[in-house]
């Protein structure tokens, strides 16, 4: 618990209209996206600057008070999630655009900036920021960053690291460090790409540099329906296997084609296998593509193939795609939101397998992909009313991410391991693995104190010597062995 | 680190060759070389290194050994056993390589099924996977496809304490975990033995055209080339190739046949009134030349990329008037390679003024071939980064007794 005289440092470091404190106003900061995980933080601040993110985070490190960093709060890990009584640094404040470098194509933004706002502010001269996560008109660049961010676009145009050229960062110690630069290969380890990602757990991001990147002459967008995900599914590894890179490849299944219907009336044809596929580049090329698309489209047995005709129907088609997590509220009282990557190629093995393990337990799963990466959301649907059933959807989401993980996947391909998957970390890396991670961790925080008790399965002091096997320096000299 | 009084070479190389095999093991010179089967005898040699405190170079095609500071170690790592593309995915687009495969082998087998790791380093013959990560080497074709950073989905990697460890993983989309690869590649070995990589693969660029256009000085590309990327081209390479008082620039398209046909008058119009011409792939071998030319001094620069073509004229500039031999290689991300031809106090001048230039705007320069006797006089990596004390403690975290490639890094690490 902060202390009086914690508060009042923490008071000095961000002045009193940088300090919350108040119960009541405390409660908004309790969880973030992943709502079923509330802690009260001790109090909430938000600096204005570099400096007072060092002076804070100078008054944690001195005291060993653990504090979390904060953009929008729309993590769906619950990365956000506050210590008990520690301290929660709202980035929220420091969200000015400081460079734009149109020549150089990169720009300088402070964490709190909301990432869509990265792309209105170059859009007018012909470049976007390319990472589009479907929170992008809230969440923030410094929540990119500790996330590693993707979107439905990351198939072409890579995740977040791919576009973080440097990081201002304030490290656990107070001290203040940039990694990386504006230009490329910059000498030393590549410890910007360490650190996005890393979930709040190596410092608070203060400013960052990213590369924005010059929008394509034509955009396509066309949907092909099919009568199962598994056709979809097919289609997409085709598209791949003809050496095309889309932009974007998208499949939803009935379900959530139901909910975004329901929610934002995109005009999806109901089918079980929604494909979105949407073609960017020169027009020339783009056009002979889209044909390509089509055809293997109608030889997996499309029913209905539809072109999008205009930007605004375009549009239509991602606000109906972007929407869906939370339109599924409209099918379901309750919904869990999964995320968990596998080989393209598993796909139509994997839904199989989610089809059964849901009927065994009786609930309904629906299911979006970001289908060209093997990304998979599954949402579990469940109604906290009926007593074991949340219980059974956790534990079914669960068993989904094993699934991901005995298939040669991933438990996370953009929402981050957080509160919510610590465990399953655990079961997709051996001990040996996470010890090595640790080993950064405690190089740049030893003291544990940045976003602690996430991430990693267990609470790792960084005096403990874990994992590796030290041999006896007689065994070593060939003395003696060990059977 | 100098080696353990403790042990005699010739007691260190039985002992090694109890783990690796008879063959495997050889003493030559005060250094013992010795190539582990696979990960798990890598790290067994890695730990009976660090229980005697003998330090270890990893070493993979031998290409790049003169590159960051000079180190020796009185045992030599080999991956020459590990060369085998253990997996491809050819419909995931993904493959796991041994370190030890060259990287022509690999590029070999991936063809097969018409795809590729989308990087050209140095001496693909001879380089291997595992060094090329090691130093973070790419060449022309991270101008569309990114570099190592952005291919390499996970490794297997070995520790200094003979930890065996996995990150990453094998699918194109994960944030599972710190991304230990990312820290891997570029380290140059100084914090563990890459053992295999898992990389995302893209389709080989069956279509493509290159053309050039030369001029008498780097300046007069500048308005042509913004508007080249500017334009809703997109090249797969870019570069500048700068010597004496001629200048090229070279455009590689990778598209379907007929938007090639469509493309080329727009680039003639962009370059105009430069005249625009075919050329033959071979262009895009001109970094492997300038490295191949003996006794080159090589350093490679950071710039940011509109930097490129003033940077280049003055280098021009300079060298006709000190009357020095200077080549340089300029890429449209920034990246530049440099050659000069003499190791003369005209040349360190030159680099120092080249480092002075490219840090004024947050870039870099380091020397990559260098002469002994210069390397005095020159710090190899000029590494003014804040983050140096944090490195630091990485690489005490990663290797508490410095076994590994100690002193080669950037400040000495």
């Amino acid at each position: 618990m902060l202390s009086d005289n914690h508060i009042a440092e923490l008071r000095a470091a961000v002045g009193e209209a940088g300090l919350i404190t108040g119960r009541s106003q405390l409660q908004t900061y309790e969880c973030d996206g992943l709502t079923n995980f509330r802690v009260q933080p001790g109090a909430v601040v938000l600096p204005r600057s570099t400096a007072e993110v060092q002076a804070v985070v100078r008054v944690c490190a001195r005291h060993k008070i653990p504090f979390v960093s904060r953009g929008a709060g729309t993590g769906l890990s619950g990365g956000a999630l506050p210590s008990e009584g520690g301290v929660v640094i709202s980035l929220a404040r420091m969200n000015r655009i400081l460079e734009v470098d149109l020549a150089n194509r990169y720009v300088v933004v402070e964490p709190g900036v909301i990432n869509a706002h990265v792309t209105q502010r170059v859009a007018s001269n012909g470049y976007f920021y390319a990472p589009d996560p479907s929170s992008q008109s809230v969440c923030t660049i410094g929540g990119n960053v500790a996330e590693n961010s993707g979107g439905a676009h990351c198939l072409k145009y890579g995740f977040t690291v791919t576009h973080t050229l440097a990081v201002e960062v304030v490290l656990p110690s107070g001290e203040i460090v940039t990694l990386g630069s504006r230009t490329l290969d910059s000498p030393g380890y590549d410890l910007a790409g360490v650190f996005v990602g890393s979930e709040g757990t190596l410092g608070v991001a203060t400013k960052v540099t990213l590369r924005i990147v010059k929008r394509p002459e034509v955009v396509q967008t066309l949907l092909a329906a099919f009568d199962s995900p598994q056709a979809a599914g097919q289609t997409v590894s085709d598209i791949i296997a003809a050496g095309m890179l889309p932009s974007a490849l998208e499949i939803m299944d009935t379900l959530s084609i139901e909910a975004a219907e329901a929610a934002v009336h995109a005009h999806y044809p109901m089918c079980g296998g929604l494909l979105l596929v949407e073609l960017d580049g020169p027009s020339s090329e783009v056009g002979t593509l889209m044909h390509e698309v089509r055809s293997i489209s109608e030889k997996n047995g499309a029913t209905e193939i539809r072109l999008a005709q205009s930007d605004e129907e375009r549009m239509l088609v991602w606000k109906g795609r972007k929407a869906a997590f939370a339109a599924v509220g409209r099918i379901s009282p309750n919904y869990i939101v999964q995320d968990g990557v596998i080989p393209r190629t598993a796909l139509p093995r994997v839904l199989a397998d989610i089809e059964q393990m849901a009927a065994a337990v009786k609930l309904r799963v629906a299911n979006v992909f970001h289908a060209g990466d093997g990304n998979l959301h599954p949402l579990v649907l469940y109604d906290r009313a009926i007593p074991g059933q949340e219980e059974l959807a956790l534990d079914l989401s669960y068993r989904i991410l094993h699934l991901c993980v005995d298939n040669g996947g991933s438990i996370t391909g953009e929402h981050g391991v957080g509160k919510e998957k610590q465990e399953a970390l655990g079961y997709m890396f051996a001990e040996p693995d996470l010890a090595t991670m640790q080993l950064v961790r405690c190089a740049f925080d030893p003291d544990n104190i940045a976003n602690p008790d996430k991430m990693f399965p267990r609470t790792r002091l960084c005096a403990d010597r874990p994992g590796p096997y030290t041999p006896h320096p007689l065994e070593t000299a060939g003395v003696a062995e060990i059977f | 680190m100098s080696p353990s009084t403790a042990l005699s070479l010739e007691d260190a190389k039985s002992h090694l060759a109890s783990i690796v095999g008879d063959d495997f093991t050889d003493l030559c010179d005060d250094t013992i070389a010795v190539a582990p089967a696979d990960a798990q005898e890598i790290a067994e040699v890695l730990r009976f290194a660090r229980g005697n405190e003998m330090a270890v170079t990893p070493s993979g095609g031998e290409t790049k050994t003169g590159w960051g500071n000079h180190v020796t170690a009185p045992i030599k790592l080999s991956t020459r056993r590990l060369r085998s593309v253990r997996e491809h995915s050819w419909q995931d687009m993904t493959c796991t390589v041994e370190a030890g495969s060259t990287w022509t082998a690999m590029q070999a087998e991936l063809s097969r099924h018409g795809q590729m790791v989308a990087l050209d380093p140095l001496w693909p013959d001879r380089a291997t996977v595992g060094g090329i990560a090691a130093v973070n080497d790419s060449g022309a074709l991270r101008l569309r496809y990114g570099g190592l950073r952005d291919l390499i989905l996970g490794m297997t990697i070995v520790l200094a304490d003979g930890t065996v460890a996995k990150t990453g993983g094998k699918v194109v989309k994960n944030v599972a975990g710190y991304d230990l690869h990312k820290l891997m590649t570029g380290s140059y070995g100084t914090l563990g033995v890459i053992a295999e990589v898992n990389f995302r693969l893209h389709p080989i660029e069956e279509h493509a055209r290159t053309w050039s256009a030369t001029a008498v000085n780097a300046a007069q590309f500048e308005a042509p080339l913004r508007a080249l990327l500017n334009s809703h081209i997109v090249p797969s390479c870019v570069q500048i190739r700068a010597e004496g008082e001629a200048c090229t620039v070279d455009v590689r398209v990778a598209a379907v046949p007929h938007c090639l046909d469509e493309q080329a008058p727009l680039l003639e119009k962009i370059f105009a009134p430069l005249s625009l011409t075919e050329s033959q792939e071979e262009v895009w071998h001109a970094r492997q030349e300038l490295f191949d030319a003996s006794n080159a001094m090589i350093v490679k620069a950071s710039l940011l990329p509109a930097e490129i073509c003033s940077v280049l004229s003055e280098l021009q500039r300079h060298a006709a008037a000190d009357g020095a031999e200077m080549h340089a290689l300029a890429q449209a991300n920034g990246l530049m390679t440099v050659a000069f031809g003499a190791a003369t106090d005209a040349v360190i001048t030159a680099i120092e003024h080249l480092r002075h230039r490219a840090r004024s705007t947050g870039g870099s320069v380091v020397a990559l071939q260098l002469p002994d006797e210069l390397r005095a006089r020159l710090d190899v990596w000029g590494c003014d980064s804040d983050a140096l004390p944090l490195m630091r403690e990485i690489k005490r975290r990663f290797d508490p007794k410095q076994i590994l490639n100690s002193g080669r890094f950037v400040g000495n690490i």
